[in-house]
């Protein structure tokens, strides 16, 4: 069962901190544990750069994911930006923008436990969850 | 080593005053910043006055400099080249194809 | 990822035996520890992490800021964590990388493999080594039905895996000239013809190409925009350079080469090599040409191979045995 938490757009750069916040109470509402919290607000703000950098505007979208025996915390990053040419490329390590940081898109998905891409010339959608540890 | 890049422009002629050694590790930024001059100048010339040492990488951006100022239809040459990278020009032929302008110490 | 639930234990024993005792010990044992997690790709926030929850169990009424100041500490690592992982990624990637590297340096030998001709007439050795995995310089003999010997001494400007390509290039080309045709001139016309063609920007090749006619003892040969070369004479006991004027492979489309030749005598001794031999430097100078020749000199009473095998050796030790450039001699020594 899934349960829309909330939605916050993208536009400035000070929005970054804004998603980062949001998406730490709900992890601390779904009773993740510290480290798992700093690791959702890190992936959060990667994917919120990507939006301010890349696509200007965008949001991220948070939802609850309730399964057995772990609850789930998913963000859907959302931009109609001018999407990414060749996400393998852009998967791979070593490749960001970051300069050697591990951080970009390959940094997120080992953040998180789930992560999805779909990219167009019409925009992207960056889909990632976090289980809570049983 | 280093290798230092002055420019000089006026009108339609830019100078690369170069100084130092050109080999694997000088010859990029050295190809990035002549090729730019060679597009957008009419003429360019390299004063390799101050250079002591080249290997055969700094040919390389030579040639590709050689090549883009005859698509440009701009003047490219060298001057005020040291007998031991004058002979690397000499050797290679590119002497008769590059427009070079005064050696020094006697040059040969 | 994330740590083990015994991790954790021993983790806090580890601490709690340290804060009891202050032994080296301890201290021995939590690098044992450090070292495992880190063989687990266990990152620095979890470490952190692992502190801090251990902290909690041992000083249950921890002031509330020092509590913040951890949160603090863990958010602070994320990023330390993240370029571990990366690290350890791209290490793996190079790694395969590297073998990989060394695959194809082992297929370019075997590509690029040329026999050294034997012929009563000359005695020929030749010595090439490669200054990284790949060699950039190349050398290719023929043969032709009356023995005479076709010798190409080449050095990619550009080095590394894309000259590697190129030198396979150039040794079809070479290949597909039929034995009538092996005439330096003709060669380095139609050879500059396929690089000028094939090769991209920024990569050239200089290549020396002689002919030795076992009939008359005559050595044509022709240059483009390489090295010189020399012959010993034994008459003289003087280096003679032998150098035809040539553009460099690959400038432009439609360069005549110029052909040479001269008469060798017995005992004579053709050098031909790359720029690797005489630009070789140790500490800040620079090997004079000269040198270089009067060591192939005090080496000529050799045969041909240990000649080159000895001038190697001695170029090796004076750049402290680490090659900045490929290196390539060769030398043909008329022995009748």
């Amino acid at each position: 069962m899934n349960e829309t938490l909330s939605s916050v757009p993208i536009r400035k750069e000070w929005d970054i901190v804004g998603a980062r916040q949001t998406g730490r109470n709900w992890a601390k509402d779904l009773g993740f544990g510290s480290v798992d919290q700093a690791r959702i607000a890190t992936a959060i703000s990667e994917l919120a750069r990507n939006i301010y950098l890349y696509a200007k505007v965008g949001e991220i979208n948070f939802e609850r994911l309730d399964s057995v025996p772990s609850i789930g915390l998913k963000i859907t990053a959302r931009d109609q930006g001018p999407g990414i040419k060749e996400v393998s490329k852009v998967m791979k390590d070593g490749y960001s923008t970051s300069g050697g940081l591990g951080a970009g898109l390959p940094g997120v998905k080992r953040l998180m436990d789930e992560f999805d891409i779909e990219s167009t010339d019409a925009g992207t959608v960056v889909t990632v969850i976090k289980w809570t540890r049983i | 080593m280093n290798l230092h890049i002055d420019d000089f422009k006026n009108d339609d002629v830019a100078t690369l005053k170069l100084s130092g050694e050109i080999d694997a590790y000088t010859a990029p930024q050295l190809k990035e910043k002549l090729l730019g001059y060679v597009k957008e100048y009419d003429e360019v010339q390299v004063d390799l006055e101050k250079v002591n040492y080249m290997d055969s990488t700094g040919l390389g951006v030579f040639i590709s400099a050689l090549k883009t100022s005859k698509e440009n239809e701009s003047k490219f040459k060298l001057i005020n080249l040291q007998e031991n990278v004058y002979r690397l020009f000499n050797i290679t032929g590119l002497n008769e194809v590059i427009d070079i302008e005064n050696t020094v110490q006697g040059g040969m | 990822m994330g740590s083990t639930k015994s991790g954790k234990q021993d983790y806090k024993q580890l601490l709690m035996e340290y804060l009891e005792t202050g032994d080296e010990s301890v201290l021995y044992r939590a690098e044992q520890f450090s070292k495992n997690s880190i063989q687990q790709s266990i990152s620095p926030d979890e470490i952190v992490n692992e502190h801090y929850q251990s902290l909690l169990d041992i000083i249950p009424d921890m002031d509330d800021r020092i509590k913040s100041s951890f949160q603090f500490l863990i958010e602070t690592m994320i990023s330390y964590g993240m370029a571990y992982q990366e690290y350890h990624v791209l290490r793996e990637k190079q790694i395969e990388l590297r073998s990989e590297i060394g695959v194809a340096a082992n297929m370019q030998d075997t590509l690029l493999k040329t026999q050294v001709p034997q012929v009563d007439s000359l005695d020929i050795g030749v010595k090439s080594v490669a200054a990284k995995e790949m060699n950039g310089d190349y050398h290719h003999f023929i043969i032709d039905d009356k023995g005479n010997i076709g010798i190409a001494i080449a050095d990619v400007i550009g080095k590394g895996i894309p000259a590697a390509f190129c030198m396979s290039m150039i040794k079809y080309a070479l290949e597909s000239f039929s034995e009538n045709q092996i005439f330096p001139k003709y060669i380095l016309d139609s050879i500059n013809r396929v690089v000028e063609r094939n090769v991209k920007e920024g990569m050239f090749v200089t290549m020396f190409y002689g002919f030795y006619d076992v009939d008359t003892n005559y050595f044509h040969y022709a240059s483009a925009g390489h090295e010189p070369g020399f012959i010993l004479r034994k008459e003289s006991h003087e280096f003679e350079e032998i150098d035809a004027k040539g553009l460099l492979l690959g400038v432009e489309s439609e360069v005549t080469y110029e052909e040479k030749f001269t008469q060798i005598e017995k005992d004579d001794i053709i050098v031909l090599f790359t720029d690797g031999v005489t630009e070789c430097r140790y500490g800040d100078r620079f090997i004079e040409q000269e040198e270089v020749l009067d060591v192939i000199k005090s080496f000529s009473h050799l045969p041909a191979q240990e000649i080159v095998d000895s001038v190697y050796k001695y170029f090796e030790r004076l750049q402290d045995f680490e090659l900045r450039d490929d290196f390539t001699i060769a030398v043909l020594k008329r022995i009748k």
